[in-house]
Order: C-alpha cells, then sequence, then structure tokens
C-alpha cells in the first residue's frame, strides 16, 4: 500500500477519530459527492462521535450521491453550516442502517431532521398526527411513519429524549398511525364507516405508552352499530374497517411495513371475532377471562377511532382489572404464571437474552404489573399503565423499598435502551445481544462507552442483570419485612392492612399469623435477626410457591426459635446458598420431614454439606449403629442410639425426596421410579441396620453367653422388596437354630426372648419414631410361635404350606441376625416359592379366587376404588399379584424372576419373553404412581393412608410433589384414575386369564 | 365485587325475590337445585355454598363428599313461572372442589373441558338442538300406559288443542328466559311437541337444554297435562330424538364450509363425520344413556319408516337422508355460515353437557387424525336387507344398553372426555340399570309366553 507522508497523517487522524477501515474511510471522503466537505474539521469530529464512523461515513456518501443535482448543494451546505442538524443526521446513520436506507431512498427526508421549533423537541400525539395528516394510501403512510421515526430516533441517540420519553413517543407515533391507518380505511369504505362506531384500544407496550422501536402493537377492537344501525351487520361492517386498519399497518408494500398489528389479545384470542361490541366484551371478562388477560387489561388504553365508545370501553373495563384479585384462582394462577415466566426460555439463547428469562425485562414488567392488581385495588395511586411510572407509584406508596426500586429502574431503563440500540440497526424486531465484535462495539459506543466499548458494555450488562436476578424477593418479599421490622424510624413501609393482602395474594391463608411469625423473626438488632431479614425473601418465595406457606413459615419459626442462637446455623443459612433454599421446601412440603426436624433441629445442618442428601452407605450406616450399640451401657440405651441415627436418616431421606421433587432442574433429569427406588432402598437398608443394632443389644441382654441359639431375621412384603414407605412397619418372620450341643427348648425359649426384646426396644416410647415389627406372615399367624426353628420351619412346609404362602415366601429377603441361617431358611424356601414346573391349574385357580375375594371385601367401606393406591383398581396390589402369580408359574426356570423387587420381576418378565413390554409399562407406571402417591402421603401427613387426602391442602401438597402445578388436583387424580384403570386392564387379562 | 354480581343483588332487591335456586346438573343430567335467601348469595359469590356431594349422583363418595356450588352471576334469571311477588331466581353453578379447582365430576366441567381442547385446536363448537317431547294426561307410575294430551299428527294446526295453547306459553315463558325459538310443531305422534332453540355454543345450548326442559314441565303442570323426555313411551310411536346441528368456527369462518366442495363440506367436516361414526358405538352409551333409548333406536322403524320415523339405527351419513345417523342438510346458497351436520341419534333423555362433549370429542378425533370419510349413503339404509347393508360396510348401532356399555367401557376416547371420574360412575350406574332391567319380567313376555306356556 502506497504510503505518503500526507495519506500517513490522514490514515492516522481516521484511525484517531474511530474509523476501522481508515483506508476505506479516506476513499470515501474522496468520493466526488462530498466535493469540499470532506477536509472539514468538525463534521470529521461529527462522524467520529456516532456509534459506528465507517456505517456513518459510507451511508452519508450514499445520501449524498443520492441528492439530485440542484438540491445536493443545499444539503451539503446545511450539513456543513447546522451543527444540530449535522449531530442528528450523522447520528442517526451511525446507529441505523435501516433508517439509513429510508434516507438514501427518500433523498428529501433529511429535511425532517432540521428543527427549529420547540415543540418538534418533544412532539407529542397531535404533533404526530399532524406529520401524517397527508398519508392518503399505505405508501404514504410508510414513508411519513419512517420520517417520524427518524426524528425520533435522532433525538433519542443525541441524548434530547431519554428511554421513557423515547418509548413514550414511539407509542404516540403508533397512536398516530393507527388513526391515520383507520382514517385512510374509512375513506376506502365509506358505507362502513357510516354503519359503525369503532373504537381501538390500544394494549401491552401501545396500551402503556412504552412501545419498542420494532414490536407488534397490540390492540383489541370494540365496536357498537352508528344510531339507527343494526347489530349484525354493523358488527361485519367494523370488523372489515378493522381488517383493514391492521393490513395498512402490517402489509410490506414496495415502501416497507410499518409493524404487524396484533389483534390476539382480543377475548378468546386469535379464534375470537376480531370484533366486538362493548357488552360482548364485558360478558365475556365476566364470565371466561383468565387471571392473564386481567393483567393484560391493566394496559388498555383507548387509541383510535370512536373517543366516546373508546372513553366507555376504558371505563367499564377498568373495575374489573382491580377486582381481579378477589378472583377465586387469582393465587394459583399467580403462582402459575410465576413460574411460566421463569421457565419459558430455551437454554441456548438464555446468555443473549434482554427480554426473557430470570432478570430479564418480561420478568420486571410482569412483576411490577402483579403488585399493581394486588395493591391497585385499594390505592388508586398505583393504575398508572407504564411500567416507570408503576414502580415509581410503588416505591412512593411504600410498596417497595425505595433502594431496590431507584436500582431496578436503572437496570430496567439500560436493558431497554440496549434493546432498543439493537432493534434500531436494523429495524428488525430482536431483543437477543449481537454476538459479533464489531456490533457489539458499536452497540457500546451508541450508549456512550467511548474507550472500550465492547468491554465496558459488557460489565454493564452483567452489573444489571444481576441487579434484577433477585427481583422477586426485592419486590414482593423484603418490603414485608421492613413492614415488620421498623429499622429506619424516617423510612416508609408497607402499612399493615398492604402487607395482608399481598401475603394472602402470595397464598397465605392466615396473614396476620404469618406477619407475627415475620415480626418474630426479623425484628431487633440481633445478628440472627438481621441474618433472618436478609434470609427470609428467599424462604419466602419459596413458601409461596409450595401448598401450604403457612405451615411453611411456622416451621421455619419453631426451627428458628430452637436453633437460633447456636452459631454454626447461622453461619449454615447465611453462606450456603442452596441450604436456605432447600430448608425451605423440606420445611413447607408437608408434615413428616418439619416432625423429624423438630425433634432435633441439629439435622438441619445435613441441608448445608454439598454431600449431606446423598444416602449414607449401608455399611457405613451399619457401623455407626453397632459402634453405638457396642458403646452403650444398657439395651435401652443402645436402642436409644440407634433410633437416633435411624431418625436422622429418615429426615435425610425425606428431605432428598423432596428437594429432587421440588427442584427437578437441580438433580439431572430422572424417571419418577429411579426417585421411588431410591427411597425404598433408603428405607430398607435405614431399617435393617436398626434391626441389627436391636438384635445385637436385644441378645446382649438376655445375657446368655454365648447364646443358646442363632438368630435370623428375614424380610417379608415391601421390607423384603426394597421398596419401604416412610410409614411402612417392617414385615419379618423370624427363625432361630438351636447352638450346637444346646437344649433345644432352652434355645427355643432363648430366641423367643431375644425376638421379644428386640421387638420391645424399638417401639420404646420414646422422640424418636418407632418401628413397628409385623410378623403376622409367619406360619399359622398370630396363633403360629413367633420364632420357629429351621426344623420347624421346614417340617410345617412339607405338610402345611398353602398357596398364599409361597406367594409371600416370594417377597423373603434375610437381613439381620445369623448370615447362614438365613441362606439356609433361603434354600429351604426356594423349591415352594419357585415351585419345579410352575403352578398346577388347581393353584392358580386358588390364587385367582383368593384375589377375587379380596377385591370384594378388603377394600374398607366408604372407600373408592378408584383412588385407593393399596387394594383400589389397578393398584399396588392388583400389579404385585399379577407379577407374583408369573413369578410362581416361571421363576423355576427364568433365574431372573427370582427376585423379590416388584418391578425387577416386571422387566425380567418382559426380557423373558413372558410379558409384553407395553404392557409391562402399563403396570409398572401403575405401580409407581400409587407408590408416589402414598409416599408422598405420608411425607405430607405424617401419618400412612391408602388414598388421597381429603383436606383441600394436603391433596393440594401431595399434588405438588408430584409435579402438578397448583390448582391441578383435579387433574392429578383423573391422570391417577386412567393410569390405574388401564393397568387394570391389564391385570384382568394377565392374572384372571390365561 | 364484580359488577354483575352487583347487577344480581341490586335485581333481588328491586324485584323483591325471595329465593334464588342454585343449580347445576348431576352425572345422569338431572337438574339439581339449592335454594338459597338473597342474605346468603353475597358470601355465594365470594366462596361459593358447601354440600354434600354424596347426595349428588355420581359426584363423591362419603369420605371425599365436601364440594362447593359457586354461582355463575351471567347466568342469572328471574323465573317466569313464579306467581308475580315474591319472586324466584336461578343461576347455574359451577361446581368446586374445596380447594376451588373445578370438580371433574360436574358435567359441566365435562364439556367446558371438552370445549376448551377445541378451543386449542382453534375451533368454537355451535350446537343447535331440536327437541322431542310428548305431553301426556298424566305420568303413571305403576307401569300402565300414559295417555297422550292429544290426537293430532305432524305439523297439524288444530283450534283448541292443548298443544297449541301449551306451545304459546312456553314459548313465551322461554323468550322471557333469554331462550331464542327457532321453530315448532307438533310431532308425528299424538301428544308429540317439537321446539327448536336457537344454535348458541355448546355450553349454553346444553344449560338452555335443561332450562327448557323445566319449564316445559312447569308449563305443562300450569296447563293441567305432563310432559316427559322420555325418549321412547310408546311402542308405536316414534320416540322423542332430540336431533342436533353442529358446526365448527374457525373465528369468523365456517370450518365446514368449502364453496366448491361436495356437499360444500370441507376437509375438516368431512373428517368430523367420519370421527362421528368411527366412534358412534362407543359414545352411544352417552348419547343414549337409558335401556329405554334403544327402543327409540330399534323400535318400529319399520312401522314408522318415513315422516316421524326418524331414529336411525344404523352407522352411516347422508345427504339429506332421513335414515342416516348423521345427515347433511342442503346447502342454502349464499350462506356459507350454515353449512352444518345434523346428528340423529341424540335423545331428549340424555345429559347434554355430556353428550354435547363426546360428540365433539369424536368429531375432533376425526380431524385430528384425518379420518377419511366413507362413501354417503344413498338409499334408505331401513329398506336395506341386512346383507346389502354389510355389503355397503354400514354397522349397527347398539342393540341395547348392555352392548352400548360394553363398548364405551374399552373406549380411551370417552374416558378421556367425561375424565375418569364420570367415565367410572356413568359406567358403573349404566351396568347397574342394565343389570335391573334384565331381571325384569316385561309385559312382553307375559302376554306372549303366559297364555301359551
Amino acid at each position: 500500500m502506497p504510503l505518503g507522508g500526507r495519506r500517513d497523517s490522514r490514515f492516522g487522524q481516521l484511525l484517531r477519530r474511530g474509523f476501522t477501515d481508515p483506508t476505506d474511510a479516506a476513499r470515501l471522503l474522496d468520493a466526488p459527492a462530498l466535493r469540499s466537505a470532506a477536509a472539514d474539521g468538525p463534521l470529521l469530529d461529527a462522524l467520529a462521535a456516532t456509534a459506528d464512523p465507517d456505517a456513518a461515513l459510507g451511508a452519508l456518501v450514499r445520501l449524498a450521491e443520492a441528492q439530485p443535482d440542484g438540491e445536493r448543494a443545499a444539503f451539503l451546505d446545511t450539513l456543513l453550516a447546522a451543527k444540530p442538524l449535522r449531530d442528528r443526521l450523522l447520528a442517526v446513520l451511525g446507529a441505523s442502517d435501516g433508517l439509513a436506507d429510508h434516507l438514501v431512498r427518500h433523498p428529501a427526508e433529511w429535511r425532517a431532521l432540521v428543527a427549529f421549533e420547540t415543540a418538534d423537541l418533544h412532539p407529542g400525539t397531535e404533533e404526530f398526527e399532524a406529520a401524517l395528516a397527508d398519508a392518503a394510501d399505505p405508501d404514504g403512510l410508510r414513508v411519513a411513519y419512517h420520517r417520524a421515526l427518524l426524528t425520533i430516533a435522532a433525538r433519542d441517540i443525541t441524548g434530547t429524549t431519554d428511554v421513557a420519553e423515547t418509548a413514550a413517543e414511539l407509542a404516540d407515533l403508533a397512536t398516530a398511525t393507527l388513526r391515520a391507518a383507520l382514517r385512510i380505511a374509512a375513506a376506502a369504505a365509506p358505507d362502513d364507516d357510516a354503519a359503525c362506531r369503532l373504537a381501538v384500544i390500544g394494549m401491552g407496550k401501545c396500551g402503556g405508552r412504552e412501545l419498542n422501536y420494532v414490536s407488534d402493537v397490540d390492540v383489541i377492537f370494540v365496536a357498537e352499530p352508528a344510531d339507527g344501525a343494526d347489530e349484525g351487520p354493523a358488527l361485519q361492517a367494523a370488523t372489515r374497517l378493522a381488517a383493514h386498519l391492521m393490513r395498512i399497518c402490517s402489509d410490506t408494500t414496495a415502501e416497507g411495513t410499518i409493524w404487524p398489528v396484533d389483534a390476539n389479545l382480543r377475548p378468546e384470542g386469535r379464534n375470537g371475532p376480531l370484533v366486538r361490541t362493548l357488552v360482548s366484551h364485558l360478558a365475556y371478562y365476566r364470565r371466561w377471562a383468565k387471571t392473564w388477560e386481567f393483567q393484560a387489561l391493566l394496559k388498555a388504553r383507548p387509541v383510535a377511532g370512536d373517543e366516546a365508545l373508546g372513553a366507555e370501553y376504558a371505563a367499564a373495563v377498568a373495575p374489573l382489572v382491580w377486582q381481579a384479585v378477589e378472583r377465586e384462582n387469582f393465587v394459583s394462577d399467580v403462582q402459575r404464571m410465576r413460574r411460566r415466566v421463569e421457565s419459558s426460555i430455551p437454554a441456548a439463547q438464555a446468555e443473549r437474552e434482554l427480554k426473557l428469562g430470570p432478570g430479564g425485562l418480561r420478568d420486571v414488567e410482569f412483576a411490577v404489573q402483579l403488585l399493581q392488581l394486588v395493591h391497585g385495588r385499594t390505592d388508586p395511586e398505583l393504575r398508572g399503565s407504564s411500567t416507570l411510572d408503576a414502580l415509581a407509584a410503588l416505591a412512593a406508596g411504600g410498596y417497595v423499598g425505595r433502594q431496590d426500586a431507584a436500582s431496578l429502574d436503572a437496570s430496567y431503563r439500560f436493558l431497554r435502551t440496549v434493546e432498543h440500540r439493537i432493534q434500531l440497526r436494523r429495524l428488525r424486531r430482536t431483543h437477543l445481544m449481537p454476538t459479533e465484535e464489531a456490533e457489539l462495539r458499536s452497540l457500546g459506543r451508541s450508549l456512550g462507552f467511548a474507550g472500550e466499548p465492547v468491554k465496558e458494555l459488557t460489565a454493564a450488562w452483567r452489573r444489571h442483570t444481576a441487579g434484577v436476578r433477585r427481583l422477586h424477593e426485592k419486590l414482593f418479599y423484603r418490603p414485608l419485612l421492613d413492614a415488620v421490622a421498623r429499622l429506619d424510624a424516617g423510612q416508609l413501609r408497607l402499612g399493615q392492612d398492604a402487607a395482608k393482602e399481598r401475603l394472602v395474594a402470595l397464598g397465605f391463608a392466615d396473614p396476620a399469623a404469618a406477619l407475627r411469625h415475620l415480626s418474630a423473626l426479623a425484628s431487633g438488632v440481633t445478628r440472627k435477626a438481621a441474618i433472618q431479614r436478609t434470609l427470609l425473601p428467599v424462604l419466602m418465595a419459596s413458601f409461596a410457591d409450595s401448598a401450604d406457606p403457612d405451615s411453611g413459615l411456622l416451621n421455619f419459626r419453631k426451627v428458628s426459635d430452637a436453633l437460633g442462637t447456636s452459631p454454626w446455623y447461622l453461619r449454615l443459612l447465611r453462606d450456603e446458598g442452596a441450604a436456605a433454599e432447600n430448608l425451605a421446601r423440606v420445611l413447607s412440603a408437608g408434615r413428616l420431614a418439619p416432625d423429624l426436624l423438630l425433634r432435633a433441629p441439629e439435622a438441619v445442618a445435613l441441608l448445608g454439606a454439598a454431600e449431606g442428601l446423598a444416602p449414607r452407605p449401608p455399611a457405613a450406616l451399619a457401623q455407626e449403629i453397632q459402634a453405638a450399640v457396642g458403646r452403650a451401657d444398657t439395651a435401652e440405651s443402645a436402642v436409644a442410639v440407634a433410633r437416633g441415627v435411624r431418625r436422622r436418616e429418615l429426615f435425610r431421606t425425606a428431605a432428598a425426596d423432596i428437594v429432587g421433587a421440588y427442584a427437578p432442574d437441580v438433580a439431572p433429569h430422572e424417571a419418577p421410579g429411579q426417585a421411588l427406588d431410591r427411597v425404598g432402598s433408603a428405607l430398607t437398608a435405614l431399617n435393617a441396620a436398626t434391626l441389627r443394632g436391636a438384635l445385637t443389644a436385644a441378645t446382649a441382654a438376655i445375657g446368655h453367653r454365648p447364646p443358646p441359639a442363632r438368630l435370623a431375621v428375614i424380610a417379608m412384603g415391601r421390607f423384603g422388596g426394597h421398596e419401604l414407605s416412610y410409614g411402612s412397619d417392617a414385615d419379618v418372620v423370624l427363625v432361630h437354630e438351636p447352638a450346637e450341643g444346646a437344649d433345644e427348648r432352652a434355645a427355643a425359649e432363648a430366641a423367643s426372648a431375644i425376638a421379644n426384646e428386640m421387638i420391645r426396644l424399638l417401639q420404646l416410647p420414646s422422640i424418636d419414631p418407632p418401628l413397628l415389627v409385623d410378623t403376622h406372615l409367619r406360619p399359622e399367624g398370630r396363633n403360629g410361635p413367633l420364632v420357629r426353628s429351621l426344623t420347624s420351619y421346614a417340617a410345617y412346609y412339607r405338610r402345611w404350606s398353602l398357596v398364599w404362602e409361597s406367594q409371600a415366601l416370594l417377597r423373603a429377603e434375610p437381613v439381620a441376625g445369623d448370615a447362614d441361617l438365613g441362606r439356609r431358611f433361603t434354600e429351604l424356601i426356594d423349591p415352594l416359592r419357585y415351585p419345579v414346573g410352575g403352578l398346577d391349574q388347581d393353584a392358580i385357580r386358588e390364587i385367582r379366587r383368593l384375589k377375587a375375594r379380596m377385591e370384594a371385601e378388603r377394600l374398607p367401606r366408604g372407600a373408592d376404588p378408584t383412588l385407593h393406591t393399596k387394594l383400589g383398581r389397578g393398584g399396588l396390589s392388583d400389579v404385585e399379584w399379577t407379577v407374583q402369580l408369573l413369578q410362581l408359574r416361571h421363576a423355576h426356570e427364568v433365574e431372573a424372576l427370582r427376585t423379590t423387587r416388584t418391578r425387577g420381576a416386571l422387566a425380567a418378565a418382559v426380557g423373558a419373553g413372558l410379558l409384553d413390554a407395553e404392557d409391562a409399562e402399563v403396570l409398572d407406571e401403575a405401580w409407581v404412581l400409587a407408590s408416589r402417591v402414598r409416599n408422598a402421603v405420608m411425607l405430607v401427613r405424617a401419618r400412612p393412608q391408602d388414598t388421597f387426602p381429603a383436606d383441600a391442602r394436603e391433596s393440594a401438597a401431595v399434588a405438588r410433589y408430584l409435579g402438578y402445578e397448583p390448582g391441578t388436583v383435579g387433574r392429578m387424580l383423573d391422570d391417577y384414575r386412567r393410569t390405574t384403570r388401564r393397568a387394570r386392564t391389564v391385570v384382568e387379562r394377565l392374572f384372571y386369564e390365561g | 365485587m364484580e359488577k354483575q354480581q352487583e347487577f344480581v343483588l341490586r335485581t333481588l332487591e328491586e324485584r323483591d325475590i325471595r329465593f334464588v335456586r342454585l343449580w347445576f346438573t348431576d352425572v345422569l343430567g338431572f337438574l339439581k337445585s339449592v335454594a338459597v335467601a338473597p342474605a346468603e348469595l353475597e358470601q355465594a359469590f365470594e366462596e361459593g355454598i358447601g354440600f354434600d356431594g354424596s347426595a349428588i349422583e355420581g359426584f363423591a363418595r362419603v369420605h371425599e363428599s365436601d364440594m362447593i356450588a359457586k354461582p355463575a352471576p351471567s347466568t342469572f334469571q328471574i323465573l317466569p313461572w313464579r306467581a308475580e311477588s315474591p319472586g324466584t331466581a336461578r343461576m347455574f353453578c359451577d361446581i368446586l372442589m374445596p380447594d376451588g379447582s373445578p370438580s371433574y365430576a360436574d358435567p359441566r366441567y365435562v364439556l367446558k373441558r371438552a370445549l376448551a381442547k377445541s378451543s386449542d385446536l382453534g375451533f368454537t363448537f355451535y350446537t343447535h338442538p331440536e327437541i322431542e317431547f310428548f305431553l301426556l294426561d298424566s305420568k303413571p307410575v305403576d307401569g300402565t300406559r300414559p295417555v297422550p294430551a292429544d290426537t293430532s299428527g305432524y305439523f297439524d294446526h288444530t283450534p283448541q288443542a292443548v298443544g297449541m295453547d301449551f306451545r304459546r306459553q312456553a314459548i313465551t315463558m322461554l323468550e322471557s328466559m333469554g331462550i331464542s325459538v327457532e321453530f315448532s310443531h307438533h310431532e308425528g305422534a299424538p301428544g308429540q311437541q317439537e321446539i327448536d332453540l336457537r344454535y348458541a355454543d355448546a355450553l349454553s345450548t346444553a344449560d338452555n337444554i335443561m332450562t327448557f326442559r323445566l319449564v316445559m314441565k312447569q308449563v305443562a303442570l300450569e296447563q293441567g297435562v305432563q310432559a316427559t323426555f322420555m325418549p321412547k313411551p310408546f311402542s308405536e310411536f316414534p320416540g322423542s330424538g332430540m336431533h342436533t346441528h353442529l358446526s365448527l368456527f374457525e373465528g369468523d369462518r365456517n370450518a365446514f364450509h368449502e364453496t366448491g366442495a361436495d356437499y360444500r363440506l370441507s376437509k375438516i367436516g368431512r373428517s368430523f363425520i367420519a370421527g362421528l361414526l368411527r366412534h358412534a358405538g362407543e359414545i352411544s352409551a352417552v348419547t343414549n344413556q337409558w335401556v329405554n333409548s334403544y327402543k327409540r333406536i330399534w323400535g318400529g322403524t319399520q312401522r314408522t319408516a318415513g315422516a316421524g320415523g326418524e331414529a336411525p339405527s344404523y352407522i352411516c351419513w347422508g345427504h339429506n337422508n332421513r335414515s342416516a345417523l348423521i345427515r347433511v342438510p342442503m346447502y342454502k346458497p349464499g350462506k356459507t355460515g350454515s353449512t352444518r351436520i345434523e346428528v340423529r341419534s341424540l335423545d331428549s333423555g340424555a345429559n347434554p353437557y355430556l353428550a354435547y362433549a363426546v360428540l365433539l370429542a369424536a368429531g375432533l378425533k376425526g380431524v385430528e387424525e384425518g379420518y377419511e370419510l366413507p362413501p354417503g349413503a344413498e338409499d334408505d339404509v331401513w329398506a336395506l336387507t341386512d346383507r346389502e347393508r354389510r355389503a355397503l360396510g354400514i354397522e349397527p348401532l347398539p342393540q341395547n344398553l348392555g352392548e352400548a356399555i360394553n363398548l364405551m367401557q374399552h373406549s380411551e376416547l370417552v374416558a378421556e372426555t367425561l375424565g375418569e371420574h364420570v367415565f367410572d360412575f356413568f359406567l358403573r350406574n349404566k351396568r347397574q340399570e342394565w343389570e335391573e332391567y334384565r331381571s325384569e319380567v316385561t309385559a312382553f313376555e307375559l302376554r306372549k309366553n303366559l297364555p301359551v306356556l
């Protein structure tokens, strides 16, 4: 490249002025169309001040070239002479390729940027209307619209107007445009116009006077027949006018498009009639409308057409908006809407999103609108429509903390400005941060980051997003704490009534009690109160998301009262982010976990450590219990320790279960059956270890050394199948064998004494939950001896065994005591439960008949068979009997069927071709669902029950555990009935036929 | 408080209304009513009225019986038949669970769910019923044959007949309750009447039918006769159907209409009919829910074929074919909005909420899966022989309630549409009805067998 001295210095000058390609810039400056202007210092400086000097210069040359020969001189002279024009024009050229193209296409339009009157600096709807007055067709309207848009952009970029004013101007321009479009549509069809009165209601950001550069303009149409006209034809006329208006704005012509007009917020959305009468609108809103529709109506503002009708509409709709909070489903709708907003964003773009996603613009807007709905009913000051105005009003009324409001205001303005500038560049609708360096650079420069635009822009963006992130806590919950804590005497606070109003909207049934708890937790100057004040907004958010916010808060208060001053507890809450949130979940998901926790609150510590919620390995558990038992002085104290360990582990299992169920995004996606199996295995291992500890203690207590009999505990039923629930008893049978040379009777007595002692120790009254041992599955049931010797079992089974006993033995698995004896017991029963050759027809008939009788007799009176998890249609027992019949018939030939686990046997049966994969899936799904319901009921009520709770809050909590949205208990029951009905169909075919 | 609620409370005051009847419908389609005093109404609007659901057929079992009836103020109407002052008014209710969520046992919610699904697909569902019923001298409960209130025939316009006066008063009363009447005439059999209601969205229609039945019974009482919606009270006369015209709209556009297509029927219209045909058997227990319903479908088709014998027995469709299950009426030129199809199996004893829900679901299933419409029946299908029908692939509707139940119980479509609770209850209840009927010794047997055996 030939670099002469003069060129070199020009190169340097251009580089310093921010041109990224000085060579090209120099070439452009030499373009004949610019002539003398190229040497002008102020012009170069003005170019340098734009967001993108290269683009600005390129566009300037194109614009100069586009001037007709007679006009070019005037253009260049004005450019050089008038600084205001120069700054505005170049600012636009540097910030918007779209508007630059428009200027080049219409070379005379630059004159729109010459402003003399002060009214030009802050135009309103009237001024825009005047500017659009001459447009008589869609093309003319497009040109005039873009001319006006040009002036808005110029004032925006040069700093004459701030982001809120710009957004308001854009909305005013939209208003004027809709009016002009309606004028054109009416002129095209005067008969239609005469037949009706049509009003256009602005919604969304247009209604709120906070429009973007490029976005759909949301509207609703309302019409009435003109005097003397019939309603039907009048509505048709109005519909034609409205449809024409929409086309005038949204069609793409030679002059491009304006924006799409979106009328989908109307009653019945896309499917509803485009135009309705006022009465029809109101009828819909009274009868059908959903909470979000009232939220949308918050922004309704008549913008075009018949003013009187528009005003009537606004007046009629406003009261509905402010009563929305009293609607029956308001609280659950709001919970649902909040969850949806938070989770609505595709992950791939989350990083670059300005609008959606946590901390995005939508989040701020949504939260502010919600507070308007909640408090606007009693406080008319809050009924303004733009987000920033409403936020200011909320702060002024004390509904939101002043500082929080100020920082939100700043962040919202920043994010909106960025959004505006991104859209301006190509006049496209987008809310994604650009990825290219060059675009980021000009974006940063347009926001005034001159030094290192990309770096500064990125930093500012991060800062503001972080500021918005804890938004709900700041907006919804922190003001509640300020209300009760009363720390700064001077500060404006949420009044008691407003605080209660808000608590009710958040789902608290007893707001007075909630305020009392908050006050007790957060008042005062202690370190504990200070930490809890910071923490409670987070916790309250979790409570509000649960089915029983009141209990969550009450339980937290109890934990806090018990532990509040221990330093580790405060440290845990303060430092471990997840701990507080997990605690909130656990405390508000039902009674079982809080009950376990409140018996010994130190277990809160489990929620802090990362591995705290992982189940303890069975070996470690066994070792801990055996060691404790070994150290203890008496059998009572030994078992007390073991039961303490059990309580702690029960809590751990329940807490992990709840945390996993309520935050599926935390636990990587897991099938419901897997989580269920984990709970079953953990509880089974836990009860086994506890039994072992108690057996050791009981053996020592009986006092013979060595004992005259060895004892083995055989788990049966769900215990044997590793399928225990929180509320299950431990089903066992007990077997002993006299020691070498011991007297048989003495051995039997000793074994019986040990067993009785073990059972007694496990259910001694104490603060820890008892482990109830159930031995009714033993031969001869309650009439038979508690413990039998192995030889006695052998004799019994040789002579008496019944089919149902063989069936029960399918689930037998040794869990405690002498391992060798356990193994030999298993060998003894294997021929019974896996009979060679399967079952004969008599045995099959007997089992079927037994089951049929059970179905008729066992179900408790008044119970709903479609909802009974255990004995109901398609419930646990149906599935298990079907599986067990398969096992009895085929386990002798299919090794894999020899398992105590229901799901394992199902899979094995499919593997061996005994069961259709589809049938197995239907059965598995029902069994897993019924088991989960049973677990959920126990977690919620802390008492076992074989059906769904009758209490509304309890059944809601069960639904939440199962992953249902708030307010969908009915759907949960419907799904349960459907799943089990299908299972029942399979059971009837597999169990009763074939 | 909402304006509508205020309006209701103000009206109660101004018109000196002493009682408000809160209406809802049980699973079998019987109207239920709880009377409340105006003073209780304000609370009813806020929280609903608690009641024991186990007392209502199909609502709940004893242990989960707390339910809430929540009046919809938009359905407020003063009842015109109670003497002027003090008056009585009514409102329809939604049935809620204690947590405020809608109850799956509420037939109104069954229909609302079906409508919501169609709305998700972009459709609004309109229905237009032609309701037939009999006026009788009295309703004997001992099984003896009732006596029709008159002896006129189809379209007869006789002076001084009970029917004339009756229809005039009934229509005035319906109109005064905001229910528009399209057409009314004397039907084919003695004492039989038909009144057509104007087309409306399916939920309004169902509400209107419930009101209609009560109004008819009331007016009849005032005229010293009895109205019955029993599907087939007389062996020798045609039964009482509730032919219903169905149409789907996409926004303002009739989705069944397509200019230039055969019968002006769009692809959607054709698939919708195909859906109704393919699922006709399994929804039969809902559209024709009584033992007696099948007497209408199968009874006397030979004797009354032609005018008046309008119950379809076979699953087929036709253009203006009065023997077909589904009729596509003649297209009125220039009326794109009027393309519709007429389902002729429904009878007047149906629960309109459930019946419209299953009809809509069956039709939409056809649309969603793009069912092909079989060829239409040109002939009078009653006149064909069994073998001819078989050759044409025309299946019969279920022979009786028992058969209909068996078809329904394997239907995922019906289970899904009714919801599992109603599905389960309905099957149990209908099975019981069928079993009771099956064990009954009838007059037929006594007449045929006793003399000779």
